[in-house]
């Protein structure tokens, strides 16, 4: 099964359980939650079932397109069901059987990971599935998001896509992977993992003193947005902060004293915004 | 008699909750039942990850009557000219008595009406049901969670719960969560629900459906698994017990599956390659049984899967390995491009503790306190620069990137890179070294590089947060500064390290600037920390008393003496409990104890060592002062070991205790009494030499 249709499948498979099948959103961000179709939604009291996929970047994990398995941009396929469904789990392993991956013939375990989101304020309890010791979605159920407990519980869903691409197809390396006939992932990304990288770590001398100052100026937005009650702009800018923190961390020049107050920083302005967003769709 | 079945049905819990959960259970279900005065024959408790339950057969159909006495109005006030009163006629009518059953009693209060009461047991089906739901809400675990709508917390979502009793469904009912007769197998291997007709069912019709409920049970099984594919492999399992005990947890019908992977990847360090089996994927790593060193390219996976689809399910785990040590081997490839020296610098970003700077300031202490304490160690030969360079190098494996990915393999790394980098090996091995021991447990560093890095790492530690006011209480000890302590003086006492605690403390305390507390309490207080520690470790094999009378309990004096030879502490508390055992500490204790205490009292200072010093031949008046000062002055001043001491000591013995029969020492004459305490003292201070037997309780 090529890359794509991985996608069409999962989107195929959750669409016809009643999820809405939205796009990712337009901002760098480092994991499917992060966008407003989770991270909001999670909050309040209204059902929403999504999915999507979602491109995250992950600056620290940048190897110059030299390793096979780790990428610092990469793909998860993301699903948010709020309430959580009583057979939830038996819903995820009917999507594997749809991808060909039938439960009967491997070992496929539930594994504690509990998932914690210091600069969302966010926590949820869940694990990670193995896949014959392969490691494919991460499972949630959302407790807390942005400081706020989450009333009725989500749980989130989300596919490591390039993973499960590898495992479906038999190749040990990312850049293997087929796209779609005979592009393969490694034409589509391979040029941009090695850029991104020589950027993300600094390598040409990129300018650390612009991403602090470009720090400063996205809290500062978001700040005001949040004064004048708009908090999904706000939101935007508290995205903004998070990526460039994470830039700022790949180029080792966060202590880890700063790290910590970097990370409260944003956590400050996500619990802002998840606060307001709650109180304006309550009145509104 | 009847069978009671709780099976609480989840999503897949932690390992580690199923384990807790069941000792829980153990511990707190026997009482409950015993409050309501019902007695088992048997009881077990079962767990799986999507199941606990708990089996109690040879329950009573009800609870034993009981014949409770009540007391009612005083005999006066019940009856009036021989009738009964309307006090008693109310008692009678609110607790459905007849006259007849009364019966009087005196009491310290008078003459009261008494009736006898039976109460009937109640029926156990319906004790068990709110029994039942508290066993479940009360069981306590790191993390709760909330799921769907609902309020009930629990680790994992419930979604089934089976209650029966005998044949018959007890009605419990958690929020939404009814309890029937229906559960629920194996993922895969079960066909799909269960219908219980009959409690005492349960193990067998979930062992039909692909489910060992018994934790003992899958535990032999993947011992025994295990073994018979070591067997045929000529191999070695490596199986640490906390590995075994979370894959236990982690499946409910465990298969042992052999997956293999590109021996290319053994040239990577064995410790690379069994961390990530072990932390990452739970594994059991397999090293030759020939050449017990040499580990294989085979591995061990616990698969909860279909037997018979063992061959895909090792394919696919032989994958993971591949692509995970494909990353450990880019890792290694990649820190080893450069030597490891050229990380160093970058250990300034790297911060130790953020009131006591960066990882990069440690090692420049390090180099420092390295050689403070080669300095305090009077028995060994110093080996300086080889230990100044592993100093040096010790902490730089931490910027590496197979480090920042695996923290536990700190030290490990730094000493390959070493050797890779053409660094000394004794460099290496001190690298290796400096971090144990780890536990309590654990092996101690076998090279004297790294018995002396190991002892300045901690003691570079354990000064700077002793020096920010941070000592730990109770089970807080965020720093580690137990083992740290634990440590110096298990290496000290292993090998013999007559290290001399106070001085090097001072030393290290001078190495720091600017730390907010002063020297001398940090001095102080870490003194302290340290006999408490040697009095931890002591008191294993050693007598209470004896312990203090080592490290001299109340007498800071004595303590910092004490400790100023590390080694001989557990030399001297060792020969004491020897003494005790075949009686030679009898042959002096008496005496030396009634000096001691006497010397105590006249003031005479414990550390005059000389006899001259102490007493004035002139002065001596008596036969038998005289005798005690000669035999005094045959003492050998420094003797070899405990036993010539002893021997010395018990020589003089008969003297001493002629002198206290013959002898008044607290006399009028200032001179006189202070040369007589003087005799005292000085055999004090000489026996002092072994213990303060001051502190010695009898013999």
């Amino acid at each position: 099964m090529d890359f794509q249709s991985v996608i069409l499948t999962l989107q195929n498979y959750w669409s016809d359980r009643g999820c809405l099948i939205a796009q990712p959103y337009d901002m760098e961000k480092g994991a499917g939650t992060m966008n407003p179709h989770t991270f909001l939604r999670a909050i309040g009291p209204a059902p929403w079932c999504v999915a999507y996929v979602e491109p995250c970047r992950r600056p620290t994990d940048g190897r110059y397109g030299e390793n096979p398995n780790r990428l610092q941009h990469y793909y998860q396929f993301q699903v948010l069901l709020k309430p959580s469904p009583d057979d939830v789990l038996e819903q995820y392993l009917q999507s594997l059987k749809v991808l060909g991956i039938d439960p009967a013939d491997h070992d496929i375990r539930f594994v504690e990971d509990d998932w914690e989101s210091p600069t969302l304020g966010a926590w949820g309890v869940g694990w990670e599935v193995w896949l014959d010791g392969m490691e494919v979605t991460q499972f949630t159920y959302f407790q807390q998001a942005g400081g706020i407990d989450c009333r009725p519980v989500s749980v989130e869903i989300t596919y490591g896509l390039e993973r499960l691409a590898m495992y479906l197809q038999g190749v040990n390396s990312i850049f293997d992977i087929v796209w779609r006939g005979d592009v393969t992932y490694g034409q589509v990304h391979h040029r941009n993992e090695v850029e991104q990288s020589y950027y993300n770590f600094g390598n040409k001398g990129q300018n650390n003193q612009r991403l602090f100052q470009l720090f400063q100026e996205y809290e500062a937005e978001a700040q005001e947005q949040i004064k004048a009650e708009l908090p999904l702009p706000a939101f935007d800018y508290v995205l903004k902060c998070s990526h460039t923190f994470n830039l700022l961390d790949a180029r080792g020049v966060i202590s880890v004293t700063e790290r910590t107050r970097y990370i409260a920083r944003i956590r400050n302005l996500a619990r802002q915004v998840a606060k307001l967003y709650l109180e304006s769709s309550s009145t509104g | 008699m009847a069978t009671y079945l709780l099976e609480v049905g989840t999503e897949e819990l932690p390992a580690s909750f199923v384990a807790e959960a069941l000792a829980q259970w153990q511990d707190r279900i026997p009482p409950s039942l015993q409050e309501q005065n019902l007695y088992y024959s048997h009881i077990a408790v079962y767990g799986t990850p999507r199941r606990l339950a708990v089996v109690v057969e040879g329950l009573p159909a009800q609870q034993p009557d009981q014949v409770q006495e009540i007391k009612g109005p005083a005999v006066a006030s019940a009856y009036s000219q021989g009738e009964p009163t309307k006090a008693l006629l109310g008692f009678l009518r609110s607790k459905g008595l007849q006259l007849s059953d009364l019966y009087t009693q005196t009491t310290d209060k008078g003459e009261f009406v008494f009736a006898k009461q039976k109460i009937s047991g109640k029926a156990t089906r319906e004790i068990l049901p709110p029994l039942a739901a508290s066993w479940i809400l009360k069981l306590e675990g790191k993390r709760l969670m909330r799921w769907g709508n609902r309020e009930l917390k629990f680790p994992r979502p419930i979604r089934w719960l089976v209650s029966l009793w005998d044949e018959e469904v007890l009605p419990l009912q958690l929020e939404d969560i009814t309890a029937d007769r229906i559960t629920y197998g194996h993922r895969v291997l079960s066909k799909g629900a269960i219908v219980l007709s009959h409690a005492k069912d349960y193990t067998e019709a979930l062992r039909e459906n692909g489910v060992l409920v018994d934790g003992q049970e899958r535990e032999r099984q993947i011992v025994g698994q295990m073994q018979q594919l070591a067997d045929l492999m000529g191999a070695t399992v490596e199986s640490p017990p906390e590995l075994l005990a979370e894959v236990v947890n982690l499946v409910e019908f465990p298969t042992a599956i052999v997956g293999e992977f590109d021996p290319a990847f053994l040239q990577l360090p064995p410790q690379v390659i069994t961390t990530e089996m072990i932390a990452h994927q739970r594994y059991f790593p397999l090293w030759d049984r020939q050449q017990p060193n040499r580990l294989l390219p085979f591995f061990i996976t616990i698969s909860n899967g279909d037997p018979s689809k063992s061959k895909l399910i090792a394919q696919g785990n032989g994958r993971v390995i591949r692509a995970r040590l494909a990353d450990g081997k880019f890792f290694y490839d990649t820190d080893r491009q450069v030597p490891l020296e050229t990380y160093v610098p970058q250990l300034k970003k790297v911060t130790f503790q953020e009131q006591l700077g960066s990882v990069g300031e440690k090692v420049e202490r390090l180099r420092r306190i390295v050689q403070l304490v080669f300095a305090a160690i009077p028995n060994v030969e110093p080996m300086r620069e080889i230990t100044d360079r592993a100093a040096y190098l010790c902490k730089a494996d931490l910027v590496t990137q197979m480090v920042k990915e695996f923290p536990e393999l700190q030290g490990i790394m730094g000493a390959d890179y070493a050797l890779h980098s053409g660094e000394h090996p004794l460099v290496a091995q001190a690298i290796r070294e400096h971090y144990q021991p780890r536990g309590a447990n654990d092996e101690l560093p076998q090279s004297l590089p790294g018995q002396v890095l190991a002892i300045a790492d901690r003691l570079d530690t354990l000064v700077g947060i002793f020096g920010l006011g941070i000592i730990p209480t109770g089970s807080s000890d965020p720093f580690a500064l137990r083992r740290a302590a634990q440590g110096i003086v298990q290496i000290c006492w292993h090998y013999g390290l007559q290290l001399n605690l106070p001085q090097v403390l001072k030393d290290t305390i001078g190495v720091y600037t600017n730390l907010p507390k002063g020297a001398s309490e940090i001095y102080q207080n870490l003194l302290q920390w340290f006999q408490q520690r040697c009095e931890t470790l002591l008191q294993e094999k050693i007598d209470y008393d004896l312990v203090d009378a080592v490290l001299g309990v109340g007498d800071p004096d004595y303590t910092e003496w004490s400790l100023s030879n590390l080694a001989e502490v557990k030399g001297r508390a060792e020969f004491l409990q020897r003494s005790r055992r075949n009686q030679t500490l009898h042959s002096i204790y008496a005496v030396v104890n009634r000096a001691s205490r006497l010397a105590q009292q006249g003031d005479i200072p414990t550390n005059a060592k000389s006899l001259e010093s102490l007493v004035k031949v002139d002065k001596l008046q008596e036969e038998a002062e005289i005798k005690l000062y000669q035999a005094l002055h045959q003492l050998p001043p420094k003797p070899q070991n405990y036993e010539e001491l002893v021997t010395a000591i018990a020589q003089v013995a008969p003297q001493l205790a002629n002198f206290f029969d013959e002898v008044l020492v607290m006399v009028d004459d200032p001179a006189i009494r202070a040369n007589r305490l003087g005799l005292l003292g000085y055999i004090r201070n000489y026996s002092r030499q072994l213990a303060d037997f001051n502190a010695i309780r009898s013999v």
